[in-house]
Formats: C-alpha cells, structure tokens, sequence
C-alpha cells in the first residue's frame, strides 16, 4: 500500500524509513491509500466543499490530539473511522478493540494513524500485563 | 481473577501486589450512550462518596470524556471495597450531529459534541485495559442484540475482565430483563433503576460477588 506525503505528493511503500522520520521534504504527514477504494473515496470526497475538507481535517486532528508543534511523523488511513461530513461519524469498533493503530478516513482515500499514540497503548498494556 | 492471582504471586512482590490491587481496584461503567452509566456512577458517588459523577442528559453522548472518583468505599455489613470509580463515554458505531439538532442543539454545537463523542469512544475502549472490574450499563427497554453490546461483552470476555451485567430502567414498562439474560447468558444480570433506585441493594450483592 503507498503512503503518499501530504505536501509533495511523493510515495512510499511500507515499512519506507521516511514514514517513521518524515519525508525528504520535511512534511511528517502521509495519506495511507487503498488501491481498491480509490474510486469509491473520490465519489465522496467530490460532494464534499473545500471548507467541509478542512473541518474534517481540523477535527480527525482534534480527535487524535495532533498538537502542531508535535514533530512526529504522522500516517493518515482510512478504516477505524470514517468522516463522511463534518460532523457525521462511523466508527469500527471491532478495528478498534483489536488495538490497531488509530485509523481515519478523510472521505478521499486518505488515512490517519496516530503512531506515537497507538506504541503508547501498547507499551501500557504489555507493562501492565507484567507487574 | 484466577489469572490475575497468579500474576500477582510470581515474584518477591507478589504479595505486596495484591495488596496495592485490592487497594486500587478500577471498576469502569460501559456500555452505548444513554443507557445511565453516568446516572449509576451519580447514585454510587452520592451514596458513598456525598457527591456526584457528572451531568446526564436525555440527549445522547452527554459523557464524553473520562470521568473517576478515587477511593469510593462501599460497605455492606462486614464486606467493604474500596474502588477507583471509572465512569466512561458512551460507546457507539455511529454518531451524527443531525441527531443532537433533532434533539434542540445549534449546528455548530452540535457538529463539536459529535466529534468529542467521537474522540470519547476511542478513549473508553483505550482505557479497557486498566479496567479490573467493568460494569456493563444497557438499557433495559432496548433491544440487547445490538452490534455495539455485542463488542463490548465480546472484548471484555476475552480479555477476562470480570463483568457484571447491569439491565437499567427496570421501573419502565418496556423494560426486559429476559431479553438481556438470553442475549447474554454467559453473564448474571441485575436488574435496577439507577434513577430511582430500585434493587440497588441487588447490584450491590452482585458487585461483591463479582470483585471478591
């Protein structure tokens, strides 16, 4: 699956050391792209208002805590919750539970994960486990 | 808790370990959106602790964040627990503003309170983890075989966290305890009214039971 910079449009493939340290570029956003949802994201994101693009933006943001002075690299996918408007979530509670990383879908084929966030929790869970 | 005691007896400080566990056991409130978690963390803070929880609302999703009361020690003749009282948002697979303005909001007040309902759901399946006992709120005039009841009884058994099933509104005419029991019958359900209080002295048998 590519992971596409937010700023330069340039791809990676898994696993690419610049996801972890931010693109060559310097931007530390990447949109995570599923191949097969591509035609069906684009649909959805064409009824969509530019303004209604950055509220979802604004909040996927809000939702995962992404602070603007954070450097971390930062993946955006599609699959736990899918924002079809502003306002108007889905969310998968199963991908959830399952403790995969935390996923947004924008609406247009791009993904949120919250990286740093989600080796938080599992470091928590597996120190727990150990006391 | 077989598990549990077993994890807390390796090593030098496993008897320290249970100590501090029965200590700080987290009892966490779970379950969809207005079935009256918030009213029975209400009803067991005031009782125990002289003060409440948080604000309950007909409108969905009025919890949306986190909310604890450290040390709620209930005491019933001998039997005492000290708990570390979790109340958690409301979990759901769909949440809409549109909702919150048929119910009387602002667009745009609206439009925030389903983002932080949303950013609410995360944070209570992340905080499952910490749970020692989890109390599961559901609405006893609804129907229990909904997709939301179903993961979340169904994480919590694999996880083997002790459940205690609560069915909520009995005093309502809808209200069936039945339906909760065949949908889950792995589970002992008590049956109460969080608002007005019925059976409370029931939930309280069940707690024991479950926690000891």
């Amino acid at each position: 699956m590519p992971h596409q910079c937010v700023r330069c449009n340039k791809f990676y493939e898994d696993g690419a050391k610049e996801i972890l340290k931010g693109c060559s570029c310097g931007a530390r956003l990447f949109f995570y792209i599923k191949k097969e949802k591509l035609k069906q994201a684009e649909e959805v994101i064409e009824q969509l208002k530019p303004e209604e693009k950055k509220q979802i933006e604004k909040d996927v943001f809000d939702i995962v805590e992404i602070k603007r002075d954070d450097m971390s690299p930062v993946v955006l996918d599609f699959e736990a919750i899918n924002v079809r408007k502003p306002g108007k979530f889905e969310i998968d509670l199963v991908h959830l539970f399952k403790k995969d990383p935390l996923v947004f879908k924008f609406g247009d084929g791009k993904y949120v994960i919250d990286l740093a966030e989600t080796f938080k929790t599992a470091k928590n869970a597996s120190s727990k486990r150990r006391k | 808790m077989l598990k549990r005691l077993k994890n807390a007896f390796k090593g030098v400080g496993g008897l320290f370990n249970i100590f501090k566990r029965r200590r700080q056991l987290k009892l966490g409130l779970y379950g969809p959106p207005n079935g009256g978690k918030t009213t029975l963390a209400n009803r067991l803070c005031e009782e125990w602790l002289g003060e409440t929880m948080g604000s309950t609302s007909k409108v969905a999703h009025e919890t949306r964040t986190i909310q604890q009361k450290e040390n709620v020690i209930i005491k019933k003749g001998s039997k005492t627990i000290n708990f570390n009282l979790v109340d958690t948002p409301g979990i759901a697979t769909k949440i809409d503003y549109e909702d919150f303005v048929k119910a009387g909001m602002k667009e745009k007040e609206a439009k925030k309170r389903a983002k932080e309902a949303t950013k609410g759901v995360i944070d209570a399946i992340k905080w499952l983890d910490e749970m020692d006992v989890v109390i599961v709120v559901l609405d006893a005039t609804k129907d229990p075989y909904s997709q939301v009841n179903i993961t979340i009884i169904g994480n919590l058994q694999a996880r083997d966290i002790p459940v205690l099933l609560v069915g909520n509104k009995v005093d309502l005419k809808k209200a069936s305890l039945k339906k909760i029991q065949s949908a889950f019958p792995q589970y002992d359900v008590v049956g109460i009214s969080a608002l007005k209080g019925k059976n409370i002295n029931k939930f309280y048998e069940a707690l024991f039971k479950i926690a000891k």
